[in-house]
């Protein structure tokens, strides 16, 4: 009976025993993989914590700068993410932080540009007021020493001026000054009068060509800011050479400077710059600033003129090329002395003096000149002082002759009435007659004694 | 001069008219002293305004304030570039008569005279 008993207690325990092993090995089984879901996950969430890490420390600050660095914006760093709904939301972050750096950028820009604009323009102001009572100062006073000091304050003003034009043009302002037509020969010495180094540049050729009234100052201005780049790039002692040449379709400004030059690094950025067709960002102009390319940019896209910088200069340095189309161009009428007489419409505006002693505006008909046909009369100063009449020696009239009467003289003289209607040379010959006579007169008075001629500072 | 001649006041400055110079090479001008240009001589070579002031005094005298108000310089400016026209030849200048010396009535009326037989 024991041993039944027995018998039933090792069945039981063995049964046990197996049951034990097994349920063990379930578990072990179980642990283990459980063990490798949590390695799995604990993976992936270290990914997703490295991936948030990196979206943080790299992602979202290059993109904070790509305005500045272009180029795409780095990837995701862990690719087993891909396609995820992590990932998704990642990128969704990454595109609302975008658009909110493109929003601050473009609102910091606005408002930078409209208060650089509002204070440059207010320096503009100033510089132009202040040019014209420098100007007045040099009519004014008729002293070298105090000419010398006011030259030294016109060119520190008129380079402050342009600075403040080229920061104010920058920031989408209109140049500001309307000019009247002028040649390009002007144009280019009114640039030249707003740079450093002024002495050092060379205007060559002498073109008949002039630039239109609305074009004026922008070209002045990005002439400037090249000359300015030239002398700048250049040795002190070299010279900034420019020349003017008329070409099919416009003319062209080209400025040589014996300078260092551009790689061709620089001289595609400055390619890029001079197009135009980019918005400049004021606030990443370098540091310090580097205006000048971007303001010639912006002149010539919205002028219609083109600038290159891409070929180098004989002389070693860049060969800045600036061409004006023909619709930029203008022709001034050539100036022959004798339309130094003709009538300024624009004195109609002012009162026009009419003195006594000078004769009726009235053109003598009896000498007609060619190319004189307009009616002739006298200007007058600003002081309303009239203006005496200047002529070449034309065709008809050498100074050879001019004491002597000329076969014409009677027709003109029939003309004079009550109101005498003398010519200009008619006058000047009279005059130089009557100087003649009155210095033969004294020296014979003086047995020759005085002098004949001279040159002097006396005051009358 | 025309309007569409007119030159543009302001656009070159006066220390690029004079390259920088203030003082003219010579003291012998002053308002009244007049002008005389030498046709002659060579226009090239020199500067917008030397060539404009020349184009100006080849018709006759003219005094240095005329050409100053023609040139739209200032006067002190203009003295500078005809101290160099005078350094170069291009021009000579007469002081005017002065009052003091201007010779009496009779020798006055004894010119008109003469200059009226001439006219």
């Amino acid at each position: 009976m024991t041993d039944h008993i027995s018998e039933v207690m090792v069945w039981c325990l063995a049964v046990v025993v197996i049951a034990l092993l097994v349920l063990l090995l379930r578990q072990h089984r179980i642990t283990a993989v459980a063990r490798r879901r949590n390695a799995v996950l604990e993976g992936g969430l270290l990914a997703r914590d490295e991936e948030i890490r990196h979206l943080v420390a790299v992602r979202l600050p290059a993109l904070a700068d790509a305005t500045s660095r272009p180029g795409p914006p780095p990837g995701p760093r862990d690719h087993g993410l891909t396609g995820t709904p992590f990932a998704q939301n990642l990128q969704a972050v990454m595109e609302l932080f975008q658009r909110a750096v493109e929003n601050a950028q473009a609102r910091a820009d606005v408002s930078a540009k409209t208060a650089l604009k509002a204070s440059m323009r207010a320096l503009q102001g100033l510089a132009h007021e202040q040019q014209l009572a420098i100007s007045e100062m040099q009519d004014r006073h008729d002293n070298p020493d105090v000419l010398g000091d006011l030259l030294q304050i016109d060119h520190a003003n008129s380079q402050f001026g342009r600075r403040a034009q080229a920061i104010a043009v920058l920031c989408g302002s209109w140049p500001g000054r309307q000019r009247a037509a002028s040649s390009l020969t002007e144009v280019v010495r009114g640039a030249t009068s707003r740079i450093r180094d002024y002495r050092r540049v060379q205007v060559h050729t002498q073109i008949d060509i002039a630039v239109a009234s609305r074009a004026v100052e922008p070209v002045v201005l990005a002439t400037a800011e090249l000359l300015d780049n030239a002398t700048r790039h250049s040795q002190p002692n070299t010279k900034v050479e420019v020349s003017l040449q008329p070409v099919h379709n416009g003319a062209c400004v080209v400025i040589d400077d014996a300078g260092v030059g551009m790689n061709a690094q620089e001289v595609q950025r400055a390619a890029e710059l001079l197009a135009g067709s980019r918005p400049v960002d004021v606030s990443r102009l370098g540091d310090p600033p580097q205006f000048g390319f971007p303001v010639i940019g912006v002149l010539a896209a919205r002028y219609g003129f083109s600038v290159s910088v891409d070929t180098r200069s004989p002389y070693g340095g860049v060969r800045a090329v600036l061409f004006l189309p023909s619709a930029l161009l203008t022709h001034l009428d050539p100036d022959p002395p004798q339309t130094m007489s003709a009538p300024a419409p624009q004195a109609a505006g002012r009162p026009q003096p009419t003195p006594a002693p000078v004769p009726e505006p009235r053109a003598p008909q009896a000498r007609p000149r060619p190319g004189d046909d307009t009616p002739r009369s006298y200007q007058s100063t600003a002081g309303g002082l009239p203006k005496r009449r200047r002529r070449q020696p034309a065709a008809d009239q050498q100074r050879d002759d001019w004491p002597t009467p000329t076969a014409h003289e009677p027709a003109a003289e029939s003309d004079t009435g009550s109101h005498p209607v003398r010519s200009a040379e008619e006058t000047a010959r009279r005059m130089g007659a009557f100087a003649r006579g009155t210095r033969s007169g004294r020296a014979q008075d003086r047995d020759g004694a005085a002098p004949h001629h001279e040159e002097g500072n006396r005051q009358a | 001069m025309t309007p569409r001649r007119r030159e543009e006041r302001g656009l070159v400055r006066p220390y690029v008219v004079t390259d920088g110079r203030a003082h003219p090479t010579r003291n012998t001008f002053d308002l009244v002293t007049l002008v005389m240009a030498h046709g002659d001589r060579p226009l090239s070579g020199l500067s917008p305004e030397k060539r404009r002031l020349m184009e100006l005094c080849l018709g006759g005298a003219l005094s240095v304030a005329e050409i100053a108000s023609h040139l739209r310089l200032p006067v002190s400016v203009t003295k500078v570039l005809l101290g160099d026209l005078v350094d170069s030849g291009h021009i000579t200048t007469r002081s005017p008569i002065p009052s003091a010396q201007l010779p009496e009535a009779q020798l006055l009326q004894e010119v008109l005279d003469g200059l009226r037989a001439r006219l």
